[in-house]
Formats: structure tokens, sequence, C-alpha cells
């Protein structure tokens, strides 16, 4: 025992000669020393935060650094005697500036499991020097350093010890499993080279969490008690989700998976909307990484008019998207007498009943109306086009509006020909072309949506109307798609969070879950959710020829009075941006409602 | 009152004794004044009526009276076209009960003008469309009842 503590204590004295900050002046030949000579080579450079305060770490170590504290800190819970609990306590600081190498002494000592080390001079460092380092909170998101994980396990510790447990509580457990969390949460946030102080503050917030629980329970249980801070949890998620698609960027392909499964752990220990998206998420990063299509793309298209019709029912949006563009279609088919709707976006027809009802009470009695739907081939080549006109018929005959119907059955929009639509001259008939979430889809193709735009200009329509998610989710780099995507469809469900749970709001989830896989998991002609901005469409429509035209007054006051009743109005609002609506959640617009029109030009 | 009641009550035992039988009014033998009387209600109020019994939930479900709760406080009056309309989605009773009821509860301080009226048209069209789907269902179970407006009716939780 005494000569452990000789050797101990020598090298310690040698770390306090002012060594230069390289572990191979230590006669100590494990393995972790090893991998971090292969290591030397990235990051070099000292951790700029840390060497402020005195540490000597290099970047490149943060990682095992950080695995080491908390491997220490659960040796420190192990022990039995009191001997080195109260090292927990009352120590004194020893010049620890060569955090790694002596960290990894440390441990190396210990590992063996310490037998009665009586008498061990107090050299550990104080825990409150390391919260000294902790800073407020970080939210910034970091990026990540790229160090091979190599021999590091990282796969062991999220092995059985986490999969054979079968719930985790969400805040606080006195089970081993919150402390293997704790140790996954610390080996996550280093992955990442510090650009903030958040490494430092969770290395603290770590040791300082489970040091003062250590203390009262070490002579009781092995594993200490800790009280999982869920708003942790949170930031360490976001943290690790962020880590995993810059790992895939960079296509490292074995970390992301280690962080996937991490991120698994993470997601479970969160309630609500953060929960869901981080599953979702989850999901379409394991999707990716292992090169699984995700099920069904656009086979199952009763499957996906379902799961729509229950969106429709659960959140205002499709509403909002519906009652808006039918006030900008009202509004433009005024005096008309013969009027012809070609939908883009059919799906179930929900959009109609509310116009044409409008129509049958307007001023001068309905117009002839003609609605054209045009929807991709249903899986059981039922006719389903047809049945959606059967019925909008029947609702036009209670409301004595004379109706024609067509429908077009199209694998894509980019088949189809002005010719097919048999259109009949504009003098007679007042065309409206409508598509509700369907344009992006286009953009897979090359050319796809140019087509589509020239056989909408041959149609000449008096307006076409645009509804489209206000976001951009096609930009070229992977981890921009991702990060846009993620704060969109946290906020999209933060928005559902208020509607009480049903089984349509479940379905509205895996409706927007079915997005977030493709857009995450699919890449090339497959992505087909390409979502983006008002302002990039409309430079698109702009040089196609399109001119913006504004929404009046009532289809905003509409739209408010529908918000209103929703949920009294609280959260969603509606904007109007150079002409066009915005229906979004508090601060964050999600939908936008756009109306165009031929150009004087052409 | 109660003065005014005894002289009735003696006037009337007087009368009878002159006459045998005094015709009796009895608001229940004319349907037509109860209607009348009835338009004239708010929504809690009548909803009470119509609980009173048999003949005047009978009598309540008279959907000119329903009408003339809807539109009230709407002005210009709508077209006589919308009577029709109103009357093939299902009645005005239902459109109350639907949608202008709800919205009413959830903002009781909304002025209810056009703009409120055409919205309610707009969800109960397409609640009626809703139901046009559940009717014609051929499958094995039939599906849940349409709940587009369900948003409306189910009590909300403030986030």
């Amino acid at each position: 025992m005494k000569r452990d503590l000789h050797q101990f204590q020598g090298r310690l004295s040698n770390h306090n000669h002012g060594t230069s900050s390289s572990p191979s002046s230590l006669p100590i030949s494990k393995d972790k020393m090893m991998m971090v000579k292969k290591e030397e080579d990235g990051g070099n450079m000292d951790d700029e935060l840390l060497a402020v305060l005195g540490y000597k770490v290099r970047s490149s170590e943060m990682a095992e650094v950080a695995l080491k504290l908390e491997q220490l800190e659960t040796m420190m819970g192990n022990v039995q005697e009191d001997g080195l609990s109260h090292l927990a306590t009352d120590t004194v600081h020893y010049n620890p500036s060569e955090l790694y190498s002596w960290l990894d002494n440390m441990l190396s000592e210990l590992n063996p499991p310490p037998a009665g080390s009586n008498g061990l001079d107090p050299i550990l460092p104080s825990p409150d020097s390391f919260l000294t380092t902790v800073a407020g909170d970080s939210s910034t998101i970091t990026s990540i350093g790229g160090f091979p994980p190599s021999d590091y396990d990282l796969k062991v510790i999220p092995g059985n010890a986490i999969y054979h447990q079968n719930q985790f509580p969400a805040i606080d457990s006195s089970s081993s499993s919150n402390n293997q969390n704790k140790r996954l949460k610390s080996c996550s946030s280093p992955d990442s080279m510090v650009t903030s102080t958040s490494t430092a503050s969770q290395i603290g917030g770590v040791i300082g969490t489970t040091v003062t629980t250590t203390t009262t329970t070490a002579a009781e249980s092995t594993r200490a008690v800790i009280l999982v801070d869920s708003q942790e949890n949170g930031v360490r998620l976001v943290h690790a989700l962020m880590a995993c698609a810059e790992a895939i960027q960079q296509n490292n392909l074995t970390l992301a998976e280690a962080l996937v499964k991490q991120i698994g752990c993470l997601a479970v220990s969160q309630a609500g909307a953060m929960r869901k998206v981080a599953t979702y998420f989850a999901e379409a990063l394991a999707r990716r990484i292992y090169r699984l299509s995700p099920p069904q793309n656009q086979i199952d298209h009763s499957l996906s008019d379902t799961l729509q019709m229950h969106f429709y029912e659960t959140c205002p949006y499709l509403k909002f998207a519906h009652f808006t563009a039918n006030q900008a279609i009202l509004e433009a088919f005024e005096g008309k007498k013969r009027v012809h709707v070609i939908d883009f976006s059919m799906n179930q027809g929900l959009q109609w009943p509310a116009l044409m009802q409008a129509l049958a009470l307007r001023e001068g009695g309905p117009p002839t109306f003609r609605l054209t739907g045009i929807g991709p081939p249903a899986p059981d080549n039922s006719d389903h086009l047809h049945d959606v006109g059967c019925k909008l018929a029947q609702l036009a005959e209670v409301i004595h509006v004379e109706f024609e119907y067509r429908g077009f059955v199209a694998n894509s929009l980019a088949d189809l020909d002005a010719s097919m639509l048999e259109l009949r001259p504009s003098e007679t008939e007042a065309v409206a072309v409508n598509s509700v979430f369907e344009l992006h889809k286009l953009l897979g193709r090359p050319g796809g949506i140019e087509k589509v735009l020239g056989v909408v200009k041959q149609i000449k329509p008096v307006i076409f109307t645009v509804v489209e998610q206000e976001s951009n989710h096609n930009g070229p780099v992977f981890l921009d798609r991702f990060t846009e995507s993620l704060h969109y469809y946290s906020t999209l469900f933060d928005s559902l969070e208020g509607v009480p749970s049903s089984q349509d709001k479940v379905m509205s989830e895996v409706y927007l879950g079915k997005q977030i896989c493709n857009l995450v998991a699919c890449e090339g002609p497959d992505r087909v959710e390409r979502h983006e901005t008002l302002s990039q469409w409309g430079n698109r429509f702009g040089s196609s020829g399109f001119a913006p035209a504004h929404l009046g007054s009532n289809a905003f006051k509409q739209a408010s009075m529908l918000l209103s009743v929703y949920n009294s109005g609280q959260g969603y609002r509606v904007e109007e941006n150079n002409g066009c609506l915005m229906l979004g959640w508090h601060t964050r617009p999600l939908i936008t409602t756009s109306a165009w029109k031929l150009s004087a030009a052409h | 009152m109660s003065e005014k009641r005894i002289s009735m009550v003696e006037k009337s035992n007087n009368k009878r004794q002159r006459v045998n039988q005094v015709p009796k009014f009895s608001i229940n033998d004319h349907h037509d004044v109860l209607v009348e009387i009835l338009r004239r209600l708010d929504g809690p109020s009548l909803c009470s009526a119509a609980c009173v019994c048999r003949l005047w939930s009978a009598v309540a479900r008279n959907d000119s009276i329903w009408e003339e709760l809807c539109f009230r406080q709407v002005s210009p009056r709508p077209s006589l076209s919308l009577r029709s309309v109103v009357s093939a989605l299902g009645g005005y009773r239902c459109l109350y009960f639907f949608c202008i009821r709800p919205v009413l509860a959830r903002l009781p301080k909304l002025r209810w003008t056009r703009d409120q009226l055409q919205l309610s048209l707009s969800l109960y069209c397409v609640h009626y469309y809703e139901r046009l789907y559940v009717g014609a269902w051929l499958g094995d179970a039939p599906p849940a009842p349409p709940s587009s407006l369900m948003f409306l009716r189910k009590p909300v939780n403030v986030v």
C-alpha cells in the first residue's frame, strides 16, 4: 500500500516540476496512453478556455479527460472505505494543470480497485475548483472535432447495461441506469471541439452533481443516487443530435452510429414534444447510417391520405392553408360565370366544400364550378380520385351548385401537359390553379419545376395559389438541412402539444415523422421533402414570369378568426408578408400561403 | 303581486259563478305563439326551454327559431339562398350546436358578424362533407365519426 502511495506521489512530483505537456515522459505503458500518442498529431492545441483557467488540456484529449473524470467519480463512489471517500470533500489542489496525464495516472492507480488506501494524502483536486469553471447555460451548438474513437469503445457503455433496462424515469431515479446516462452524456459532449464553455460546464456539472452525492452515499450503495436534470438532458440531446449529423456529414459513420444510440437513450429520458422529435430524428439518422430505405416511400398513398386527414383535424395548418387559398380564389373569381379550378393536391378534396359553399352564397348566385383533380395513383388501383369526385358532386347537388369533375392520375406533376386538361377558351371560363404542399416535391427532379411552371403558364390562370412550408430544407449541405429541419419540426411538434391526446394527434405526429424520415434519410430523387422559403419560391416564380398577387384583408381576417378558435389562439400567429400570409407558432413562421398571377409581360 | 293574484282569483271565482266555462289560456295549445316567444330567446335560455317537456322539445326543433338565433346580430340579413344551403347541410339547429355555440363559449366577447358566420358555415360544410365519407364506408369497421370540428368541442390545454 505504501509503495503505491510513494509511486503515486513520485509521479505527481514529476508533474509539479513543470514538465512539458507530453505524456511520454511518464513511465506508464497503459493502452490509453498509447492511444493518446496516436492522437497527438491532431488537436495539439491546448484548449483555450481551460487554459485561461490554468488547465492544460489538449482539445483532442477532451473526450478522454471527461471520460476519465467520469470513471474517477464512479470509482470514488464505489469506494467503501472511508479512506478515499473523504477525498471527495476536503482535497487540496496540486497543480492539476497537466489534467490529462494526471487523470490517467489516477485511474491507472485506482483501476485495480483501491484496497484500503488509508493514509493517502488528499491529492485529488477539489471539486470546487472544477466547479469554478462552470459557466452559465450553454445553448451554442458545438461542432465536432474529428477524433477517431478507434478502440475507445463508446459502444460498450450503451450496451446491455442500458438496453436491458425497460424504462427510464424522466426525472429522478435511484437506478444505475441514470448513472449510465450521465456517463453517456459526458461522453457525447466532449466529442465536440470546444468553442464555448459548454464542455467545461458539462464536465463541471457532472462532477458537481455527482460528487456531492458520493459523500452522502459512499457508505450505502455502490452507485450514487442522482437527480437527473431533464433540462440538462435536453441540451445534451440537442448537442448529441447535432454531433451525429456532423459525423454523418464528415462520413464518420462509426462515431455517428455510437451517437445515434446515445440519442436514443437520451430521448427516452425526455418528455413531450422534445422526446417525439428526438425519436423521429434519431430513427431517420439511423436509417441514413445503416442505409435502410424508409418503409414504402411513395407507394402507400392511401395511408398518407389518412394521415393527412388526421393532421387536418388536429391542428390548423391545413385548414389555414385551405381557407386562405379559397379566399384568394374566391376573390379572383368575382363576377365570373364559369369557373374552373385545377388542383395539384387533390388528396381527399377537403379544400373544396368550403369554396363551393362560398360560391353558392355569393352575390349573384353560384357560377358553374368545374374541378380537375390531379393525384398520384392509388396502390390498389382503385379510382380514389373518382370517389372523391362523387362525394363532391353529392355536396354540390345539396347546395345547388352546378358541378363538373375530372380526375387525373399522374405519378408526378411534371408528367402533366396542358393539352390533357381540356381547357376551354379563357373568355368563357376563368381558371385557377391550386397547389398545397406539392410543388416542393418537384425540386428533386432536374427540370421538374420548370416544366410544371411552364404548364401553369400555358393554362393562363387568373390566380395561382401556392401553400408551402416556410423553411429551407433543400440546401446542398446535409448538416444545414438537418439543423433547419430540427428547428422547424421542433416548433411544429411544440404547437401540437396543446392538443389533447387522441388518435388524431398520434397520427398527425406519424405524418410529420414520415416527412422527417424522408428529409433526413433519403437522398437524390427519393428525397421529396425539399421545402424552401417564400423568398426562394418568389425568386423562382418571378423568374418564370409570375407576379405576386396580394391576398386581401378578408383572408387575413378569416385566418385570424380560425386561429382564435384553435386553442384560444394562444401561440399561433398570422403574419402578412408582402401580400402573403404566414402561419406560425410564436415567433416562427411555419407555412405560407401566396398567390401569383401571370406578370404583364406574358 | 300577491294582492293582485288574490283579486284575480276572486274575480275569476266570481266569473265562474256567473259563467260555467271560462276559456283558460294555455301556451301549449298555441304552438305558433310558443314559437314566436322562443324565437326571441338567447342561446342558453332556448336550450333550457327545449328541455322543459317533450312538447316544447319538439317545438324547439323548428329551425326558424335557431335561424333567428344565429342571425340576430348579423346585419345585413343574409339572403334567402342561405337558408336552402344551410337546411341542406343539416339545418340551423345543428349549425348552432356544432359551430356557433362552441365558438361563442370559447370566445365570449366575440362580436358575431358576417365574417364569423361565414367561417362557421365553411366549417359546417366541411363537416357535412366528412359525414359523406362516413356514410359511404363499405369496409369492415366504420371509421371514426368525422372530427374536423372536434377542435371546437374538446377542452383545450393551454400550453
